[in-house]
C-alpha cells in the first residue's frame, strides 16, 4: 500500500468513525447534557410548581443551603449511611470472597446463593426488610420471644433506623464487590501463596502482606464505585423510613425529592441535586482517571 | 503436632463457621420470603414454627387479578426497548471510543462517568418540567427516554471497555480484505467480543428494570412499572403483606436465570473496569 493510499484509508476511517460515533453523541446530549444544564440553570432561578418564578436570577439558592439546617442534617445523615454502609459491603463483600477462595474452595454450589441477593432489585430489598424490621410480622422478634427476648424495634428509633438501611443496603449490595474481588483474586497466582508459606508465613499472614496489597486497586475502585452508588440512596429510605423519625434518615437525595415534589421548590430541588452532582463529579473524576491508569497497565 | 492439628482444624472450623453466618445472612430474608408469600391472612402473625403447613397459593391468585400482570409487561417493554435502543446507538461510538485515534476521549470518559453517577434527582427535575409540557408524563416514549439516560451511558462505558481490549490486527486484516469499517464491526468485532455484549445488555436491562425513581415521578396510571405499582399493596392504615411478598418474587424472578446464565460474562465485563 503506498503512503497516499493509507493516508486516504485512514481519512476515510476517521469519517466512518465520526458517523459511528454522532448518533450516541446526539443520544447522549439529549437525554444526559440537557437535563444537566436544565437542573444547573433551574438551580438559578426561584421557580416554584405553584407560585411559578419572579424572574430573578442568582446565586441564592446555594446560600441557602449552607443555612438550612434541614439539608446540613441531610449531609450528616448521608455521609452515616455512606460511610458506614461501603464500609460493611466492602468488608463483607472482601471476606466471602476471600473466604470462598482460601476457605471453602469447593462450596462451588454457594457462589450462587451468595449473589442471589444482588438479583433482587432494590424495592424488593426495601420492602423485604420493612417486614423483618415490622415487630408484629418479623421471624427474628418471634424466634427471641421464645426465650422472653424483646428484641429493639429498629425503625422507630433514630440510630436503628440508620442501622436499617445499612443493613439492607449491605444485604443487597456486598455481591457486587465479592463478584468484583473474586475476578480480582483469580488474577493472582497461588504460587504467591505457596512461596510464603514456604518462607514460614501464617496465612492470616500471607493474606494481610501478599493478597491485600495485590488487592488495593480492585478495593479502591469498588470502594469509589459504591460510594457514589449511596450518594443515590432513596427506594430503601422511601420505602422504610419515609426519611423518619423525625429527619434522622433523611438523607440529601431523599432530601432533594422532599423539596421539590413534597414542597414544590423546584429550583432549590435543583440546588440540592447540583450539590450531590459536583461531589459525584470530583469522586468520578478520580475513578476514570484511576481506570485509565489501570487499563493502560 | 496433635496441638498444631488441633489448632489448625479450630481455625478451619471458625472458618468455615463464619461462612455458613454469611451465607445464612445471604440465603435467609430471601427463604422468609418466599414462607410470606405462601402465608394465608389469617397466619400471618404467626412464627411459621407453630404452623409450618398453613401455607396457600391465594396470594399469587390475588395478585394476578390485580393491576400488577400489566406493570410487570410496562417493565420488560420500557427497559427491554431503552436496552436495545442504547446498544444500537451505543455499541458503534463504543467501537470508535476504543479504537479511533480521534480526540477527547478522556473527557468523553469522564462525561459518561458523570452522566452514570449524577444524582437521579437532578435529571429528574428537568425531565419533569420538559413531559410536563409536552406532554411525555405518563407515556411509553417518556418513560423510554427516561431510561435511556440511564442505559446509555452504562452500554457506552462498558462496550468501550471490552473494545479495547479486541486487539487492532483483528479489525486491520478485516481492512485488508475489503470489508468497510461498519462491516469489520458487525461480522468481526462484534462476534469476538459476545460477552462483553451480552454483559453490556443485561446490565442496562438490569439498571432500568431496577429503577423506581423515574417511574414514580413520571408515570400515573397506564405505564406504571412493577417497582412503582408494588407500592399500590401498602395503604395508609393496612399492608398487603401476602401480595408485597408475591410481588417481590415476581420483580425477581425474571432477573434470576439472567444471572445464573450471564453470571460469568458479567464478572468479566465488571472485572474489565477494574483490571482492564
Amino acid at each position: 500500500m503506498t503512503t497516499k493510499a493509507a493516508g486516504r484509508a485512514s481519512a476515510e476511517s476517521t469519517r466512518a468513525y465520526r458517523n459511528m460515533l454522532l448518533p450516541a453523541l446526539i443520544a447522549v446530549t439529549a437525554f444526559g447534557i440537557v437535563p444537566l444544564m436544565g437542573m444547573f440553570a433551574l438551580s438559578l432561578t426561584d421557580y416554584n410548581l405553584i407560585k411559578g418564578s419572579s424572574g430573578h436570577f442568582g446565586l441564592d439558592n446555594f446560600f441557602r443551603l449552607w443555612q438550612d439546617r434541614r439539608f446540613v442534617n441531610s449531609v450528616y445523615v448521608l455521609a452515616a449511611l455512606s460511610l458506614l454502609g461501603v464500609a460493611f459491603q466492602v468488608v463483607l463483600g472482601t471476606a466471602v470472597a476471600v473466604g470462598l477462595q482460601k476457605i471453602v474452595p469447593k462450596w462451588k454450589f454457594a457462589r450462587s446463593l451468595f449473589l442471589a441477593p444482588y438479583a433482587v432489585p432494590h424495592i424488593a430489598v426495601a420492602l423485604v426488610w420493612l417486614s423483618i424490621f415490622t415487630p408484629t410480622l418479623s421471624p427474628i422478634n418471634a424466634f427471641f420471644d421464645l426465650f422472653g427476648i424483646t428484641v429493639p424495634t429498629m425503625l422507630t428509633s433514630q440510630n436503628g433506623a440508620i442501622a436499617a438501611i445499612v443493613i439492607a443496603d449491605t444485604w443487597a449490595t456486598y455481591p457486587f464487590v465479592m463478584l468484583l474481588i473474586l475476578a480480582a483474586l483469580n488474577g493472582i497466582s497461588d504460587d504467591l501463596d505457596e512461596a510464603s508459606a514456604l518462607d514460614g508465613a501464617s496465612r492470616i499472614q500471607s493474606f494481610f502482606y501478599i493478597t491485600l496489597p495485590l488487592l488495593f486497586p480492585a478495593l479502591l475502585m469498588v470502594t469509589l464505585f459504591r460510594f457514589i452508588d449511596t450518594l443515590k440512596h432513596f427506594p430503601l429510605i422511601f420505602v422504610m423510613t419515609k426519611g423518619g423519625p423525625g429527619r434522622s434518615t433523611q438523607a440529601t437525595n431523599f432530601y432533594g425529592y422532599v423539596q421539590t415534589f413534597q414542597n414544590s421548590n423546584v429550583s432549590y430541588g435543583a440546588a440540592i441535586a447540583v450539590f450531590l452532582f459536583v461531589f459525584a463529579a470530583i469522586v468520578s473524576f478520580y475513578v476514570a482517571r484511576l481506570n485509565v491508569r489501570l487499563t493502560n497497565g | 503436632m496433635d496441638d498444631k492439628s488441633f489448632a489448625y482444624r479450630a481455625k478451619k472450623a471458625s472458618g468455615i463457621a463464619m461462612m455458613l453466618a454469611f451465607l445464612a445472612f445471604a440465603v435467609l430474608p430471601i427463604l422468609w420470603v418466599l414462607i410470606l408469600s405462601l402465608r394465608p391472612a389469617t397466619a400471618l402473625f404467626e412464627p411459621i414454627w407453630e404452623s409450618p403447613t398453613n401455607l396457600t397459593f391465594d396470594n399469587f391468585r390475588g395478585i394476578a387479578d390485580s393491576g400488577f400482570p400489566r406493570a410487570l409487561l410496562n417493565s420488560f417493554l420500557t427497559a427491554g426497548i431503552a436496552t436495545i435502543l442504547s446498544m444500537i446507538v451505543g455499541v458503534p461510538a463504543a467501537f470508535a471510543l476504543a479504537k479511533s485515534r480521534l480526540r477527547g476521549k478522556f473527557v468523553a470518559s469522564w462525561v459518561l462517568l458523570l452522566l452514570r453517577m449524577a444524582p437521579p434527582v437532578g435529571f429528574v427535575i428537568p425531565l419533569f418540567l420538559i413531559y410536563i409540557n409536552a406532554g411525555l408524563i405518563d407515556t411509553y416514549p417518556g418513560l423510554i427516554m427516561a431510561y435511556m439516560t440511564l442505559t446509555l451511558p452504562l452500554v457506552v462505558w462498558s462496550m468501550w471497555t471490552t473494545f479495547a481490549q479486541i486487539p487492532n490486527e483483528l479489525i486491520e486484516s478485516a481492512l485488508m480484505d475489503g470489508a468497510s469499517l461498519a462491516k469489520a464491526l458487525v461480522l468481526v468485532v462484534i462476534p469476538a467480543a459476545r460477552p462483553g455484549v451480552v454483559a453490556a445488555a443485561i446490565l442496562g436491562f438490569l439498571i432500568a428494570w431496577n429503577d423506581f425513581f423515574f417511574a414514580l415521578i413520571i408515570t400515573r396510571g397506564s405505564t406504571v412499572t412493577a417497582p412503582v405499582s408494588i407500592m399500590n399493596f401498602i395503604s395508609s392504615d393496612s399492608v398487603d403483606w401476602g401480595s408485597i411478598a408475591v410481588a417481590a418474587i415476581c420483580v425477581t424472578l425474571p432477573i434470576i436465570p439472567v444471572m445464573v446464565i450471564a453470571n460469568r460474562y458479567i464478572v468479566q465485563s465488571l472485572s474489565g473496569a477494574v483490571k482492564g
